[in-house]
């Protein structure tokens, strides 16, 4: 790919001794929705985590818009990542915190926004995410769903170009994860934002995923557009799209 | 009815949201109903533009005119039919005043469950630390080992560190004083009846109540908020016999033992002040604390520690089980628990010196 926005260089990772990630490479365009998939435990989180900045890597490099993340200090790495935003798999909000008030702590902490202009920001990116009136809830009265777009509104507080997001719908009803595919697709549409997402939810892959990148055990096995992924022929990639199980369960966790 | 028109800049962002609310504000609206922003030059708009758009709705709320947006088109238009919904009235924040009387009924009815909960909590602790295991009904020898370990082989440094400082410090404070009367020898027999007594049951259950109080509540508190304890309850199985009862146990074991190694490290800490900086014999010193050393002051101190002990587990678990709200409550209820221990341990020791002295 031609200027990728995101481009990562052969990445390697280990935790300890074990290797996570085995030199991955590839890039992400503007604009674009890109699903990293792959099995439970097959380096997708870790490889999100790199990508965010929120780990460093063995060796290979990360880099936006041509510039690596990997070497940055802690201060050029915290001014590098309010642009990206991040909404967790467990959505990651501050028990403590009103709903509002999590949504209002970037924009305060980054400052650049006009004190009287916070309140309607919140209640605009609320909205944006379909939780409008919810400013004054406290996160634990949040029912799953809710938490995870409130997360969301987080993420997008401050208008960031790139936008990561953990397991959107894992652990949602199907109304509430296919609610959540079209708020991701319509955010991209008018923010125009890049997203990647992390998931192994098929639906959710076959309705937003623009280009797909398939993980198994910490090799790139595969990255296409969505077409290409469905009518591919990589028997580990047509098995996760089949749902067929492994012969057995335990020869493959051996 | 009359209306305004005002026209949209061509991007609606930042710093033309702010002119346009500025706009607004100069607006003469005296006798005006409705103002209308004409969105039809509006060719993007940005979260802050679209703020903005929120203020000026806010504005003109609070004056009772209706506000009206039109000729969007396009991506302005899907965008402002997203954020529709933050045009209507913040939700106020409902702080509804409580009256005194219901303030002070509220407070009774939270205390009279509370105490239900903790009294539940006690007679299950006892019936599955002392009735059950005679009964046939497992107790978990692991865990209990586990527990002893940490709760007595982990403390012993700290609380030798302690005692032993706690008795430096008393004895320097009474030869100070004893000096007076010449009677610098005394300090033995004084170092002897306060540890004894007081002084080493609670400065271990001090110790005990910072490493091993906050720890039960933490940990029963995380379990709580991480559904490990609807867990076992969905299992079937009794919080009391798999968490409470090997911790109590444990504690009724280690916290006397603790208090003994308490004394003999305080009055470590005394001799080293009387005979080494002092210079009282230490064939005198020996004699005066034998002579001090009686077996019913033992005896107290050693009461104290099990009741101490009873009292740190129970108040730790029941803080612990009481969470709600995830992390936030987690470090609440840990330092409540802190908290009600050395104020029930205070106020334990007061009785104790009640009876003793006056009653007794």
């Amino acid at each position: 790919m031609p200027n990728p926005l995101i481009d990562v260089q052969n990445l390697v990772t280990h935790y300890g001794d074990r290797l996570i990630l085995d030199d991955i490479s590839f890039g992400v365009g503007e604009r674009e929705i890109f699903v990293v998939i792959g099995g439970s435990g097959c380096g997708k989180s870790t490889l999100f985590k790199h990508m965010a900045g929120l780990l460093r890597p063995t060796s290979g490099r990360v880099l936006y818009s041509g510039v690596d993340i990997t070497g940055m200090d802690e201060d050029e790495l915290a001014a590098m990542q309010r642009n990206i935003g991040i909404a967790f798999q467990s959505s990651g909000l501050f028990n403590s915190m009103s709903v509002g008030e999590n949504v209002a702590l970037p924009l305060r902490e980054y400052g650049g926004v006009d004190e009287e202009l916070i309140g309607p920001l919140v209640r605009l990116k609320l909205s944006l995410v379909g939780l409008d009136g919810a400013e004054n809830l406290m996160p634990g009265e949040l029912s799953g769903g809710m938490r995870k777009r409130a997360g969301l509104a987080r993420a997008i507080a401050l208008d960031p170009p790139v936008v990561y997001f953990d397991e959107p719908s894992a652990g949602l009803d199907p109304i509430m994860a296919s609610g959540l595919d079209q708020l991701i697709l319509d955010l991209k549409q008018l923010l125009g934002i890049t997203v990647i997402i992390v998931t192994h939810e098929l639906e959710s892959i076959k309705t937003v995923a623009d280009r797909i990148l398939m993980l198994d055990r910490g090799k790139l096995i595969f990255l296409g557009t969505r077409a290409e992924a469905l009518s591919c022929d990589v028997e580990r990639v047509r098995q996760f799209f089949d749902r067929r199980p492994d012969a057995s369960m335990i020869q493959r966790s051996a | 009815m009359t209306e305004v028109r005002i026209q949209g800049p061509g991007v609606l962002d930042r710093d033309s949201g702010k002119a346009l609310l500025e706009n607004v504000v100069e607006c003469r609206m005296d006798g005006v109903d409705a103002l209308i922003i004409d969105l039809s030059e509006t060719q993007s708009m940005t979260s802050p533009g679209g703020a903005w758009l929120i203020k000026i709705a806010d504005h003109l709320r609070e004056r009772e005119k209706e506000l009206r947006f039109e000729g969007q088109e396009g991506p302005v238009a899907e965008f402002m039919e997203l954020i529709g919904p933050s045009f209507a009235a913040a939700p106020r924040v409902d702080r509804r005043h409580e009256g005194v009387l219901e303030r002070i009924g509220g407070a009774a009815w939270k205390s009279t469950v509370e105490f239900r909960d903790f009294y539940r909590l006690v007679v299950d602790a006892i019936y599955w630390s002392f009735i059950a295991p005679f009964d046939g009904r497992g107790l978990r020898w692991g865990l209990l080992v586990d527990e002893l370990h940490e709760m007595g082989v982990r403390a012993v440094r700290i609380n030798f560190l302690m005692n032993f400082l706690l008795g430096l410090i008393i004895a320097m404070l009474s030869a100070a004083q004893l000096e007076t009367f010449g009677a610098t020898i005394l300090v033995a027999d004084l170092m002897v009846i306060a540890f004894f007594r007081e002084l080493a049951a609670i400065m271990t259950a001090v110790v005990v109540s910072a490493r091993t109080g906050a720890a039960i509540a933490a940990e029963l508190a995380t379990m709580q908020v991480q559904e490990e304890i609807d867990a076992l309850r969905g299992m079937g199985l009794n919080v009391s016999q798999f968490l409470v009862a090997p911790k109590l146990l444990a504690l009724l074991i280690v916290m006397p033992c603790l208090v003994a190694q308490g004394i003999v490290a305080g009055l470590i800490g005394g001799s080293v002040w009387g005979i080494g900086v002092m210079g009282i014999d230490w064939e005198p010193w020996l004699r005066e604390s034998l002579n001090a050393a009686q077996l019913d002051d033992f005896v107290q101190g050693m009461l104290k520690s099990v009741i101490f002990a009873f009292v740190i587990v129970l108040i730790g678990c029941h803080n612990g089980l009481r969470v709600s709200g995830g992390s936030r409550g987690v470090g609440l209820m840990t330092t409540r628990a802190v908290v009600m221990d050395i104020f029930a341990l205070i106020t334990i020791d007061m009785i104790f010196a009640l009876m003793v002295y006056y009653v007794l």
